[in-house]
């Protein structure tokens, strides 16, 4: 039961000695969640790539060959990417946001796993590059001048690695030839004018922001795996089956990638047939991270620095949009003809996974396992819950009401329960999908984590422009019973001023830290940052407008959280507030959340119970009990709150027995986690 | 199904290792020649659009390496193929007798489902080589191995001169097509009520 207080070296000074006994560094802890994956993957890469190695020795001609080719295909290519990378952390800093390049708190722990895996890494990425990026001739004399002065030491070394990789498919051809227009469009001038124009989602801007100018459906159809700006993008998202056709591609047409599909196909292939599995690939700033399931393989390939648990279960969530589009029953279509293409079952739901993918960049439920309600008082969504209740007593499986992503009132049949992932992947199905606005519709769907095998029906309805219910079914003939339903529902709604309060909701928004009370009994705290005049109950549950007092942030400099109830599955975050203006500074906090999530998470090195970390942009917290899960960032300038927060996360680990008071006596200061009718607000209180 | 949809066809280049097989595809897909050998580490993709009765088709061209160390990559390389391509030499006798294992492997590792109609195509390469005069395998020979096999089609090539590749892949495309299976209705079951398992894991699996 021994809890971490891990921190960040540079606020060592600032902790009292006591917490020194537990503390680990920080980086340790990060560093086996990244090494303890990475370092089974390349083993077992190594492993599978044994064989080829030995048979390389004995074809002396060809390898001479073949590793003139590798090369030659590395040094152009290799250092092509270089000199896009500067070029486009030059562009970024022009515009002074260097966070997608640069994000400090991860940075010690990546240098430091390279240290550990230099050999591994190195071979990767040549590989890499050799499989995706040969043959993509380079006009620029430019640039061989740079590969020269790049070309890492070590390199030389590893030449049997290259070759080994190479083995899997030869770095001499993997061109496409229907467009050779899109070859010679190398110019670098040409990239510039990509990412000054914005038009690259994971630059922030554009992605992040759920209200924002984002829209759904697939972009940059033209490019393929020899343009230039496709290369540049920092997250893909590939999928195909396992004879090398794709499926699903997030950036470019699938058709044109079909050499590149085909080259990820032989890599999976390769691998697997030495008895093996591949799960990562690291190559310089990039991750290749591979998920099989069963005949349908999936790829990201992604410069973000997200950690690989995080990227793996976003492809998990891809695979489980899959299913709820066609159930798992295509694995027999595969079984019967090994040849099937899958691509015209998924025609039309582009869309459909474009926003999945985009919800990678805004959405918490995507990593927290977890869904969201709207904020409505106690009273309304127990009638809202009453309504649904009769309803699903009437033979229906599920029945959601929602708005948006936030949930209003959810019930299901008895023993029916509901994972939050479906809950995910459900209403980005329907949000994503114009055509259920129009009109009432009645589709086939598969909820993966109830019965990945099957089909339900889904009824679904918008009452207003955000509002929608979704009833589940597992009678194909139920349309208009469920019609009938949502009549009713609609009538009691409307009487009980359930759809008014939501729409006011709405426009008043979640829980902004602000607004958080202070206990102006606490010592440390009375002399706080935040706004000490607020009830917090009284304010909350009146519903009424919020203070004028946005751009301090909450009491301790607390700047936002997330709350996590682990029974009720279920989230509360706050509001994004001054200081966290910017789509890019959520998007930030974003990713050091999922960082929190995926060290505190660690199968291997964790559990753990607390973690600290501070870096320039904000402090961290991350609190873990059996109840809840707690994240919550800080303003790091804010050295009281520090202290305060070392103090009494101290106070709380000495007092670990008394559970309840001591963690009152905490969030007093803080949020307000004690409070369970507050909370009623912002969930719902009964799991479904 | 709608003559709209674009398919994409998976073709496997088979072939002793020197008779031709990156220069035929380098050839159609790139029209290009190069007298200078490089042989082919594991496979080499490369993908070609073609536009045939109307329709749109990609070709995913699997060109795999014919030296015998890569054959233990068969199975993960010839799985789900449209239309496999055999190819000689034609002055190279050995060239010509290994067609018949390169088929019978093939068959062996992909394992289609109606093995004795699956789509081959045979393609006597470098007809072109001293004029003819070093030719090895006559014409008519070829001709009876493929009428023997289930009446393969069988074309004279040269990826030097570009003589009758295009032709070839045409034809190449034509019998991948001929063999693609009826869509059937793609109808998953419906949960059934009594059997709907609730299967809540505990949490996430990441």
């Amino acid at each position: 039961m021994a809890s971490n207080l891990t921190e960040e070296p540079a606020v060592e000074a600032e902790v009292p000695p006591a917490s020194g006994r537990e503390q680990t560094p920080k980086t340790s802890v990060v560093e086996q969640t990244h090494g303890g994956s990475s370092e089974a993957m390349e083993a077992e890469a190594a492993n599978g790539l044994k064989p080829f190695t030995l048979e390389k020795i004995d074809t002396s001609n060809v390898e001479n060959v073949t590793v003139e080719d590798g090369l030659k295909a590395r040094g152009s290519v290799g250092d092509e990417i270089h000199a896009e990378d500067a070029e486009i952390e030059g562009i970024r800093g022009k515009n002074g946001s260097p966070s997608e390049c640069r994000e400090p708190c991860s940075e010690p722990l990546n240098s430091e796993e390279f240290h550990d895996t230099n050999q591994e890494i190195i071979s990767a990425e040549d590989h890499l590059k050799t499989l995706s990026f040969a043959e993509n001739q380079v006009p620029d004399n430019k640039l061989d001048a740079i590969s020269i002065e790049n070309e890492p030491e070590n390199v030389r070394e590893l030449e049997p690695d290259i070759d080994a990789m190479a083995s899997v498919a030869s770095p001499s051809s993997n061109g496409y030839a229907g467009s050779s227009s899109t070859k010679s469009d190398g110019s670098f001038s040409g990239i510039e004018e990509i990412d000054r124009g914005g038009t690259e989602p994971d630059n922030g801007v554009d992605e992040f922001s759920e209200s924002a100018s984002w829209v759904a459906g697939k972009r940059h159809l033209n490019e393929d795996d020899a343009s230039i700006s496709w290369r540049k993008r920092k997250k893909h998202f590939f999928v195909l089956s396992h004879s090398g056709k794709p499926i699903y591609s997030r950036y470019g047409d699938e058709h044109k990638l079909a050499g590149f599909s085909a080259t990820l196909q032989a890599i999976i292939s390769f691998v697997e047939n030495g008895g093996d599995r591949v799960k990562l690939v690291r190559a310089g700033k990039h991750q290749v991270i591979f998920v099989v399931k069963g005949p349908i393989y999936l790829v990201c390939i992604s410069c973000t620095e997200e950690p690989y648990v995080a990227l793996r279960g976003q492809l998990e969530l891809i695979y489980g949009q899959m299913l709820l589009i066609l159930t798992k029953a295509v694995n027999r279509c595969f079984e019967k003809n090994p040849k099937f293409d899958m691509t015209p079952l998924l025609g039309g739901t582009e869309a459909v996974f474009s926003s999945l993918i985009h919800a990678f960049s805004w959405n918490p439920a995507t990593f927290l396992h977890a869904y969201t309600c709207l904020p409505l008082s106690y009273s309304t969504r127990q009638a809202t819950g009453a309504i649904l209740q009769d309803v699903a007593d009437s033979g229906v499986l599920f029945a959601i009401l929602m708005c948006k992503h936030k949930v209003i009132s959810l019930v299901g049949a008895q023993k029916a329960s509901l994972h939050p992932d479906d809950m995910l992947l459900l209403s980005n199905f329907v949000l994503s999908s114009e055509s259920f606005r129009t009109s009432e519709s009645f589709s086939p769907i598969c909820l993966p984590r109830y019965n990945p095998m099957a089909f339900l029906y889904a009824y679904v309805h918008y009452l207003d422009v955000e509002m929608y219910l979704i009833l589940l079914t597992t009678n194909s003939d139920a349309f208009y019973h469920l019609k009938d339903c949502r009549i009713q529902i609609e009538m009691v709604l409307l009487k009980s001023n359930v759809l008014s309060e939501v729409q006011r909701s709405m426009l008043d928004g979640g829980l902004h830290v602000e607004d958080l009370p202070v206990d102006p009994s606490h010592p440390t705290l009375r002399s706080g940052s935040g706004s000490p005049h607020l009830g917090m109950q009284d304010h909350v549950i009146a519903g009424s407008p919020r203070q004028e007092n946005a751009g301090i942030g909450g009491p301790a400099g607390l700047w936002h959280f997330i709350y996590r109830s682990i029974y009720l599955d279920q989230y509360v975050a706050s509001e994004f507030s001054s200081p966290i203006n910017s789509c890019k500074q959520q998007k930030r906090l974003y990713r050091a959340y999922q960082r929190l999530y995926a060290s505190m998470h660690d199968k291997e090195a964790g559990p753990h119970k607390t973690q600290f970390r501070k870096d320039e942009d904000y402090v961290l917290l991350c609190w873990i009990t059996q109840d809840f899960e707690l994240y919550a960032a800080f303003d790091p300038l804010a050295e009281k709150v520090m202290k305060w927060l070392g103090c009494e996360v101290l106070e709380w680990k000495q007092d670990r027995g008394s559970g309840v008071e001591t963690r009152s006596s905490f969030w007093s200061g803080g949020v307000p986690v004690q409070a369970a009718e507050l909370w009623s607000r912002f969930m719902l209180t009964v799991k479904v | 199904m709608s003559a709209r949809r674009r398919m994409l066809l998976k073709v496997i280049i088979l072939g002793d290792s020197g008779v031709g097989k990156t220069s035929l595809m380098n050839q159609y897909v790139n029209r290009k020649f190069s007298n200078q050998y490089k042989a082919t580490i594991g496979a080499d993709f490369l993908t070609k659009e073609i536009q045939f009765e109307d329709r749109l088709f990609t070709l995913q061209i699997w060109d795999t390496a014919g030296q015998e160390r890569f054959q233990s990559l068969g199975v993960a390389f010839y799985r789900g193929a449209d239309c496999c391509v055999l190819v000689y030499d034609v002055n190279v006798m050995k060239s010509f007798d290994n067609l018949n294992n390169w088929r019978e492997e093939f068959l062996i590792q992909a394992s289609p489902s109606d093995p004795e109609n699956f789509p081959f195509v045979v393609l006597g390469n470098k007809v072109d080589v001293d004029g003819g005069n070093s030719r090895v395998v006559s014409e008519k020979k070829a001709r009876a191995w493929c009428a023997s096999k289930g009446n393969i089609p069988y074309f004279e090539t040269s990826a030097k001169e570009g003589f009758n590749v295009e032709a070839a892949f045409e034809c190449i495309a034509k019998n991948a097509l001929k063999n693609e299976p009826d869509e059937e209705i793609y109808l998953p079951d419906t949960i059934d009520v009594a059997g709907g398992r609730q299967q809540r894991s505990s949490g996430c699996e990441c």
